[in-house]
């Protein structure tokens, strides 16, 4: 039952009661009338000590009694059939204890006979060789796995595995797949159906234009590169399999795993205790984790399978490129009317490469199509990757407004202003004039100005606007513990990517039962919690998982007071939890929390909770704006980024501190996709040429700008606790607001990323011609 | 039949793996780096009359001082000290990143200086002192960089911060009070992904009692 609430929504300056359906079961709303105290703050990680230590135990840290080493032998070769794998050799290597070809098209799809472990016999070849055989589609896709007592062992034994290929023609070249004759990856051919959308009719607007601009711009391949790399430990306990993970989402690999071996879900555990990082590329139990399992359960003792920074570049997902047509028609005064966007992108041998998420709700335009197509090609596939399509599709769209407004001789932002929508709970005007004030965007020169300059060293400015749905919602599950002594557990199964899960549940909890973060004692990262939670992707994790974690907190505190109210001689409704204390609400009699919980003898009190539905007419778009400041040397082609200035908003902020870090973290990436990121592939072998951390560049401490993340708390609550998502937001606009600056710096439209010297040089000869 | 190089996508055109290259000659690249040639550069074939020994290629007996505990250890000269460290003396806090030389998460100090553990092989750490992420703090309390790591936020995920922990401590051990430039030149070896520098720049600063910049306190992002 939904029942009527008054809330106070909006930001400094604009806040104003609203009346919004709300479950009846949920607590009082954390709106802007609400007074935290943990809340909000600058809280230090509670995992901090864990992790400047090297206590923190990562999945690759996993060691097990018995445990054994895996390693995957991978296809040398970009497109070819497996006639024969010949792996007695490598069965005998003392040391040696599974061995797994991947020969059938199914190898992934069920458990197959080799797992009794034995040496295929002749009958067994036979027969493999009437069946269909495994087409190996790219360069580093799985063919066989081993494990041996040690790692060196197991790399041997790879050696000693014999393979037969048929070498098949292969297509690695984005644009070279969509000719006619190309190599087909798949027997239907490269290139999917487009994917049309319009609204509105584009030609009309183009009518109506005054202006019309056009312009290609491309995107490489991204890589994610998360610095721990895929991998599982896996253990079976008869029919029962407990696997450490390196995951972003526990519940989903361990329902693979349960569905691969086609055993009840009860039968399997998945923990990530800590994890590496992932950026959207660990999804799912994946190739790693069921040939961990498999290995484990061959060789009938643990294995631990970790790739290597190679692999890891191979085989275990991107952003697709992207080449995108852009024509945007504006008026006179820069408003727009039209914007057809035509886009083609790989990612690979699967996974979309659309881009036009920034086209269709950055700005206000009444008419907008776009055409989306993916094109396949003979190399590892597409994962999500931090805000996925966004990324690409900003920095092009970005960069054609900004064109749009230097042909019409409109300042950049005063076009984005011209052309906004005005939304609920949407404060990107504000992040607009604090973000501008903060760069100096007033010393932006025009782009005459910027044309005729001569200094060897030139600088310039640009920026652009970010923006992500709300996702996150049902179903999060979690539970608050309070033992006889006082201490309290606060427990979810989901997992800490890295943007300081632990430390937000510790929060929440705190400020619910009056105690310090530190005092939360938080378990994560545990399907054997049965606390569900969805995976660490689209910015969910926190918006899903802290408003259940509030309803456990709070039916935990009321049970508390219950018992408190006796030693008070009080009505439990007149008692309050604060400072580490049960008292009397208005400064009355009080014991400590650990007194109050003592009375409980030796039970506890154990309170769970569910995320409540979002509530209608609530949660909207988080939004943001970035200014960047750079100087591009005109000599050497070199661009610096001296400045970029983040606003962004999150809804309520839980932890100002490692919020801000996740802004940080936004912008770094965006500024090594901007200056930096490539894959690159060898057309004629089908190989990637840099699947490692030199040729592959990652900004480092020598490319660091100075970054101000400004975080706008903007209360438009959703859920009980008011929280909307942040770890993808702030990678969306930095590429395209430093492709702007350095456009602004050298008079000439930047049209490809990496922006790398070459292409700098290039662009100012160019223009000089 | 295709086993030519580049099977298994691992090797280069020569067919040579970085660690069959530190076999071959028989010390690791960390130490060559350092300047920290090894006395036991075995030559193919054995020098005659020389007192060289030969060791391998199944385990040997290997010891080594880590934080200040001697331990001995059997293991296959081509083991690096990183895998020596991690596989053999549970010392996980050392983290296998690019195994390469590339990213520092594997940072280690030799003798008070850092090296990186995957660019050296466990022999040629013999009779050294080395110290780990995990003999940084002094027993029960977080070394100073330890502390201004966590306050700053200088960590998210936490998988680079080991190294950047080790770096920065050997940083200040030689220059207590780094400039920012020389902070970033100090750490330019070290990868993160999260996205941290700025902050790791801003704890390292702190300790050295330099602020990062002319900005108020309880404004750890905005450094650099």
């Amino acid at each position: 039952m939904a029942r009527a609430r008054r809330l106070r929504v909006g930001y400094e300056g604009t806040l104003k009661e609203v009346e919004l359906q709300v479950p009846e079961t949920e607590p009082p709303i954390w709106d802007a009338a609400a007074r935290l105290l943990v809340v909000g703050q600058s809280v230090r990680r509670v995992d901090g000590p864990a992790k400047v230590t090297g206590a923190a135990k990562y999945t690759y840290d996993v060691r097990l009694p018995g445990m054994l080493h895996g390693k995957i032998l991978r296809s040398p070769h970009a497109h070819a059939r497996i006639l024969s794998i010949d792996t007695a050799k490598a069965r005998a290597l003392p040391g040696v204890r599974a061995v797994i070809a991947f020969e059938r098209p199914d190898s992934f799809a069920t458990v197959e006979n080799e797992d009794s472990g034995r040496p295929i016999d002749e009958a067994e070849k036979k027969e493999a060789a009437g069946a269909r055989k495994r087409h190996l589609l790219f360069a580093g896709e799985e063919v066989a796995a081993l494990a041996a007592a040690t790692p060196e062992i197991a790399e041997d034994a790879l050696d000693l595995i014999e393979v037969k290929y048929e070498v098949l023609p292969h297509v690695v070249d984005l644009d070279a797949a969509r000719e006619p004759g190309a190599p087909k990856v798949f027997p239907e051919g490269n290139v999917r159906k487009p994917e049309v959308h319009e609204t509105g009719s584009v030609e009309e607007g183009f009518k109506a234009a005054d202006l019309v601009v056009e312009g290609t711009y491309r995107t490489p391949v991204h890589l994610h590169n998360a610095l721990e790399t895929h991998g599982a430990v896996a253990r079976w306990e008869g029919n029962r399999l407990t696997v450490y993970a390196s995951t972003q989402g526990v519940f989903g690999f361990r329902d693979d795993l349960a569905r691969y071996f086609k055993i009840p879900a009860t039968d399997v555990r998945v923990v990530t205790d800590y994890l590496g990082g992932g950026f959207g590329a660990k999804f799912g139990a994946g190739v790693v984790g069921i040939v961990a399992a498999r290995l484990a359960r061959v060789a009938k003792a643990p294995v631990k399978l970790m790739l290597d920074r190679h692999e890891e570049n191979l085989a275990t997902g991107n952003r697709p490129s992207s080449v995108q047509w852009i024509k945007i028609g504006a008026k006179k005064d820069g408003t727009l009317t039209a914007i057809h966007l035509k886009s083609y992108g790989t990612g690979g041998i699967a996974g979309g490469a659309g881009v036009s998420g920034p086209v269709r709700t950055l700005y206000a335009c009444p008419n907008i199509r776009t055409d989306e197509q993916d094109v396949l090609i003979n190399a590892g596939f597409a994962m999500p990757f931090r805000a996925p399509g966004y990324v690409q599709g900003a920095f092009a769209f970005e960069s054609a407004l900004d064109e749009v407004a230097d042909r019409l001789g409109i300042d950049p932002l005063e076009l984005r202003k011209r052309n906004y929508t005005d939304k609920p709970a949407k404060a990107l005007l504000q992040m607009y004039e604090t973000a501008a004030r903060a760069i100096g965007w007033d010393r932006r020169r025009s782009p005459a100005a910027a044309a005729a300059a001569r200094g060897a060293v030139r600088r310039g400015f640009g920026m652009g606007t970010a923006v992500w749905p709300m996702y996150g919602g049902p179903k999060a599950d979690a539970k608050v513990i309070i033992h006889s002594d006082g201490t309290v557990e606060c427990i979810c199964g989901t997992q800490d990517i890295g943007g300081g899960t632990r430390t937000a549940m510790a929060m929440v909890t705190a400020e619910v039962l009056g105690l310090s973060p530190e005092a939360i004692r938080v378990s994560l990262g545990d399907t054997g919690t049965g606390m569900y939670s969805p995976a660490s992707g689209g910015s969910v994790t926190l918006t899903s998982i802290l408003p259940a974690v509030r309803g456990a907190a709070e039916g935990a505190r009321e049970k508390l007071l219950k018992t408190a109210a006796p030693a008070l001689a009080a009505h439990p409704e007149d008692l309050e939890l604060r400072d580490g204390r049960v008292g009397v609400k208005g400064g009355g009699k009080s014991i400590p929390f650990a007194q109050a919980a003592g009375r409980l003898q030796s039970a506890v009190i154990s309170s769970q909770a569910s995320r409540a539905e979002n509530y209608q007419g609530a949660g909207f778009d988080v939004w943001g704006a970035q200014f960047a400041e750079v100087e591009v040397d005109t000599g050497t082609g070199k661009v610096k980024v001296l400045k970029v200035v983040a606003a962004q908003d999150c809804g309520r902020t839980i932890n100002r501190l490692t919020a801000e870090s996740q802004v940080n973290g936004g912008v770094i990436m965006g500024l090594s996709f901007a200056l930096l990121e490539q894959r690159t592939m060898d057309a004629a072998t089908g190989i990637v040429m840099n699947p490692n951390l030199e040729d592959y560049k990652i900004a480092g401490t020598l490319e660091m700008p100075e970054i101000v993340p400004i975080l706008m708390d903007v209360h438009d609550p959703a859920n009980n606790v008011g929280v909307k998502g942040l770890g993808e937001p702030p990678v969306v606009p930095t590429a395209g607001a430093i492709a702007n600056a350095v456009s602004n710096a050298i008079g000439a439209r930047v049209r490809e990323l990496p922006i790398t010297p070459d292409r700098v040089l290039a662009l100012l000869a160019g223009k000089e011609a | 039949m295709a086993r030519s190089a580049g099977k298994r996508g691992k090797r280069g055109k020569t067919g040579l793996t970085r660690r069959a290259f530190l076999k071959g000659i028989g010390i690791g690249g960390g130490a060559l780096g350092s300047g920290l040639l090894a006395s036991e550069v075995v030559p193919k074939g054995g020098a005659k009359g020389s007192a060289v020994t030969r060791l391998g290629p199944g385990p040997v007996p290997i010891t080594l001082k880590v934080n200040g505990r001697v331990s001995t250890v059997h293991l296959e000269p081509r083991v690096t000290l990183l895998d020596a460290l991690r596989d053999r003396l549970d010392l996980t806090g050392s983290k296998k990143i690019c195994d390469r030389g590339e990213c520092g998460g594997c940072a280690v100090l030799l003798e008070g200086k850092p090296v990186f553990a995957c660019m050296m092989l466990a022999l040629d750490a013999r009779g050294r002192s080395i110290t780990t992420i995990e003999g940084i703090a002094a027993k029960g309390a977080l070394h100073p960089v330890q502390e201004a790591f966590i306050a700053k936020d200088a960590l998210q995920c936490g998988f680079c911060t080991p190294g950047f922990v080790v770096a920065s401590k050997a940083l200040l051990d030689e220059n207590p009070r780094p400039s920012l430039d020389q902070v970033r030149e100090a750490l330019g070896g070290h990868l993160c992904r999260c996205g941290t520098y700025p902050r790791v720049f801003e704890a390292v600063l702190s300790v050295s009692g330099r602020p990062a910049r002319a900005q108020g306190p309880g404004d750890p992002g905005r450094s650099a």
